[in-house]
């Protein structure tokens, strides 16, 4: 229907969702012929599935239908961007990467915090309702959109918001949007406001002994200057040799700010986990900051072998006894999984309270994973799966739980999508 | 069938409702101008008690309208069509305060300030402070999405709400986080108006108090050249946690008031707050004034300690009241406009007001390109009334079609809300409709607020049910 310039049309088999391609797959040159199209798919009863760069869409349901894939990936425009006014207008299926090669080039950055950033688009990474480690020092996404366009089921567009910072004019449409997943509308335009980048960056990685795990969050979580990003890392390996199975867990920090600011902070950070008895850090400044950071979070999203990954969201007091008790349970579906079993990951972030936690089997052990996930929500007490294998999706929820408001949520849908067109069947509650 | 007061009365007792006519009087108007009184008010002491009036208001077919302490400059707590008024003036209370995770459970009419104050000793604070805060709640904050001088940094309320409890339309009582999954309810509820629900608790977020804070005052000649230096700054990637002008006329009242120590000699005065570690301060307030006084400023001199400093921010809080003690009547407006626009914006305000023949007064948070003109009137004029609504509505124009919008801080409420269409299309608001179609299909939350009531956006403001006309 609609032709791509210069590049092949992606095939309709590199889009599956729980095992099932697209019917067909559309990529509009703009919003008004991704409003068209979404207005005739709606009209002749298809339901349709947004695309952007596909990173976080295991982290809602497959489609109970899947008739039209409608990629934004087009849609990548800079539509309104005056560096001196700190916001912009872009098109919402440009990719992370690109427009932090744009901001960059002003010395601003928008903290968006999702992986694999060189796929991952703003509406996809928006509409996932994804949050990273330093949304307590930068904000969430929500908190930094200042405006929207959505293309709805009717095939028209709705805007809120605009390009001001500050803005009370109308109900604030974007939080809606945010996180639904694709299930209200197809975002085609966001506008944010953004940041200077920091001066300075630093990332510490340190390894650190299981026994004085307790000693170093109370040290870490009470510096004067906090980092901007802080986790806990802990991995199993269950086939290695019986001394590497366990490495040692390590804790993380980014640091960000003005030269002199980092560098008090990782004074005052380093004194804090020599006296926690964790000796060793290793430190990496500027380019290979922001890498290690970039691999940190694509390790959220991460998929080794046949595994799966559930988040947590929680206060940070109690990240770390959800982190303990996560990893127990993952040691007995280790032991119950026997060889099918290959390990387990956790991620403890000690600023937002976000718990991931991974389960890793070596062969596609369907009864394995879905026995893990059960016990994993257990010891969470409720999590949202963010990554799995194709093999796993169809058999996992990936929302465990219906949240109590779920009924306003179904009017909601019905009242703005009526035809049930848009992503049937993937958010919560079977929305 | 019995009257909405009898059956509230019936169910709430008189320790809860009032129906007198003295009593009611005070829950007619809030800080704009019209006046419409309710049947009844509740003052509940629960969300439960909250409930029960939404329900009979409901079965009686009376609208409702939440009120929190009556600050709203638009109308918004006006119970335009008469009806319920639920005051919360008793659900004031700081129910729980978590110093680890730094978050608060409140009740919606507590007011702004008290709670900074009751937690400043863990060394945290509650970071939307809007003029009002020593008499506003927290609960009209979130009706309003309400702002303030340190939003360049900290954002608006929205921002600070972690969660709610609301009452919907059948009189049931609703949790909301923004970490559950699910549609973002929380944000959606927040800058509605109270025309969504009544919201019960308010979760919030709170922040470390910075380890240093300084406040700089900067005088230049005019209003124009503050507004580069703020333009300036905003572009050369600084934000300081606020960046406020007043111009000379409102630097009088202020002066005369308050004694705070602005200069009184200048055509504008810039207040610059830094905060962070004492490096930052130091090295941000060199910056900020090399900035300022290349785009002209005449001065620049910081708060010598914490009594300076709360006075300069108390005498730039009171600023409007201070107005209201030399002007006989003023209309304060609200526009926000992109930061690179404010001095071509300044002095197209100036040029209006003075084709109006209207004296006009700014004092705005110019970092977040947030103005607020004072049109200075008397009421008692018929001339000059026209020309404040002729001149506002001008301005309005002026500041959309340099690509701002009508409200950054006060909400629409019943003022602005025919000037909405002149923001959004017919699609833009029957989206926001939709919305209000499923929390409030009867329209029976505060009636008559923010949506347009011409018949351009019939589908966004007509009612389900039959309604009686809108008071002139």
């Amino acid at each position: 229907m609609i032709a791509r310039k210069g590049r092949a049309a992606p095939a309709a088999g590199e889009l599956r969702l729980g095992g099932r391609a697209p019917a067909r797959v559309v990529e509009p040159a703009d919003a008004d012929e991704l409003a068209a199209a979404l207005g005739a798919a709606s009209a002749a009863g298809e339901s349709v599935v947004a695309f952007g760069g596909a990173t976080l869409q295991q982290t809602s349901n497959p489609p109970r239908r899947f008739d039209v894939a409608l990629r934004t990936t087009r849609l990548n425009a800079v539509y309104d961007y005056d560096p001196r006014d700190l916001t912009c207008g872009l098109g919402a299926g440009m990719t992370l990467a690109a427009l932090a090669r744009t901001l960059a080039q002003h010395g601003q950055f928008l903290p968006l915090d999702a992986p694999r950033a060189r796929e991952a688009t703003l509406g996809g990474t928006l509409a996932a309702g994804w949050g990273g480690p330093r949304r307590l020092a930068y904000g969430r996404p929500r908190d930094l959109i200042i405006g929207a366009t959505v293309a709805l089921a009717d095939g028209t567009l709705a805007t809120s918001g605009g390009m001001v910072v500050k803005n009370v004019t109308g109900y604030d449409m974007a939080k809606l949007y945010i996180g639904s997943h694709g299930t209200l509308g197809i975002l085609t335009r966001v506008n944010f406001k953004l940041l200077p980048a920091p001066a300075a960056q630093r990332f510490a990685a340190s390894p650190f002994e299981d026994d004085v795990r307790e000693r170093l969050i109370a040290h870490v979580r009470s510096l004067p200057i906090p980092p901007t990003a802080l986790v806990l890392r802990d991995a199993y390996a269950a086939h290695a040799d019986p001394e590497d199975r366990r490495s040692s867990p390590q804790v993380t920090a980014l640091f960000e700010g003005s030269a002199s600011n980092v560098e008090r902070a990782i004074r005052d950070y380093r004194s804090a986990l020599g006296a926690a008895g964790v000796a060793e850090t290793r430190l990496c400044d500027g380019e290979a900051a922001k890498t290690a950071f970039a691999a940190l979070l694509d390790a959220y999203v991460a998929v080794p072998a046949t595994s799966f990954t559930l988040l947590r969201r929680g206060v940070p007091s109690e990240a770390p006894r959800r982190a303990l008790h996560v990893r127990e349970a993952l040691a007995r579906s280790t032991a119950e999984a026997a060889g099918a079993a290959q390990g387990w990951e956790t991620i403890t972030d000690l600023l937002t309270g976000d718990v991931v936690a991974r389960f890793i089997l070596r062969a596609p052990g369907v009864d394995e994973a879905v026995a893990a996930c059960a016990a994993m929500r257990e010891a969470l007490d409720g999590a949202q799966l963010i990554a799995a294998s194709d093999a796993l999706t169809p058999h996992l929820d990936a929302w465990g739980s219906v949240p109590a408001t779920v009924a306003t949520m179904r009017a909601l849908k019905a009242r703005f999508d009526p035809g049930d067109v848009l992503a049937p069947g993937r958010f919560v509650g079977g929305i | 069938m019995a009257s909405l007061a009898s059956r509230l009365l019936d169910a709430l007792g008189p320790d809860v409702v009032r129906t007198a006519a003295e009593d009611l009087a005070v829950y007619g108007f809030d800080a704009y101008s019209d006046n419409t009184l309710p049947s009844a008010v509740v003052v509940p002491s629960s969300a439960r008690e909250v409930a029960a009036a939404v329900r009979i208001a409901r079965d009686c077919g009376e609208p409702v309208v939440p009120r929190g302490a009556g600050t709203g400059l638009c109308g918004g707590a006006v119970p335009s069509r008469g009806g319920l008024v639920v005051s919360f003036s008793r659900m004031n209370r700081l129910l729980e305060l978590d110093v680890a995770n730094r978050r608060a459970r409140v009740q919606p009419g507590l007011i702004n300030l008290e709670l900074s104050n009751a937690i400043a000793a863990h060394g945290i604070f509650y970071a939307p402070d809007p003029s009002s805060q020593k008499i506003s709640t927290i609960g009209g904050n979130v009706g309003t999405n309400a702002g303030g001088p340190h939003t360049l940094s900290y954002g608006t309320t929205t921002n600070h709400v972690l969660g709610l409890e609301y009452v919907d339309g059948d009189g049931t009582i609703h949790r909301t986080s923004i970490d559950d999954c699910g549609y973002d309810l929380t944000g959606v509820l927040v800058g509605s108006e109270g025309t969504l629900g009544i919201v019960t608790e308010i979760d919030v977020r709170l922040l470390a108090l910075p380890e240093a804070v300084r406040v700089c005052v900067a005088a230049f000649p005019d209003v124009e050249s503050a507004s580069e230096a703020v333009s300036a700054i905003v572009g050369a990637g600084l934000i300081p946690t606020a960046l406020e002008i007043m111009d000379a006329l409102i630097t009088h009242a202020v002066e005369a008031h308050f004694h705070a120590g602005y200069p009184e000699n200048a055509g504008a005065v810039l207040l610059v707050e830094i905060a962070g570690t004492h490096d930052d301060v130091a090295a941000g307030e060199s910056a900020l004034e090399r900035i300022a006084r290349a785009h002209g400023a005449l001065s620049w001199r910081a708060a010598r300690d914490r009594v300076e400093r709360d006075a300069l921010w108390a005498a730039r809080k009171g600023a409007a009241g201070a107005i209201g003690q030399i002007a006989p009547n003023y209309y304060i407006q609200d526009a926000c406009v992109p930061r690179t626009r404010l001095p071509k914006v300044m002095h197209a305000i100036d040029e209006i007001a003075r084709d109006h023949a209207l004296p006009v007064g700014n004092v705005f948070h110019a970092g977040d390109g947030n103005l607020h003109p004072l049109l200075i009137f008397d009421r008692r004029e018929p001339r000059q009334v026209q020309a404040v609504v002729d001149a506002g509505t001008e301005i309005l124009r002026t500041c959309i079609a340099m690509g701002g919008t009508i409200s950054g801080e006060h909400g629409i409420g019943y003022e602005k809300r025919e000037t909405l269409s002149l923001v959004f299309s017919t699609n833009d608001l029957a989206a926001m409709g939709r919305v209000r179609d499923v929390f409030d299909p009867m329209r029976s939350f505060n009636p008559d607020k923010i949506f347009p009531s011409g018949a351009a956006c019939g589908e966004v403001g007509a009612p389900i049910v039959e309604r009686t006309p809108a008071p002139a």
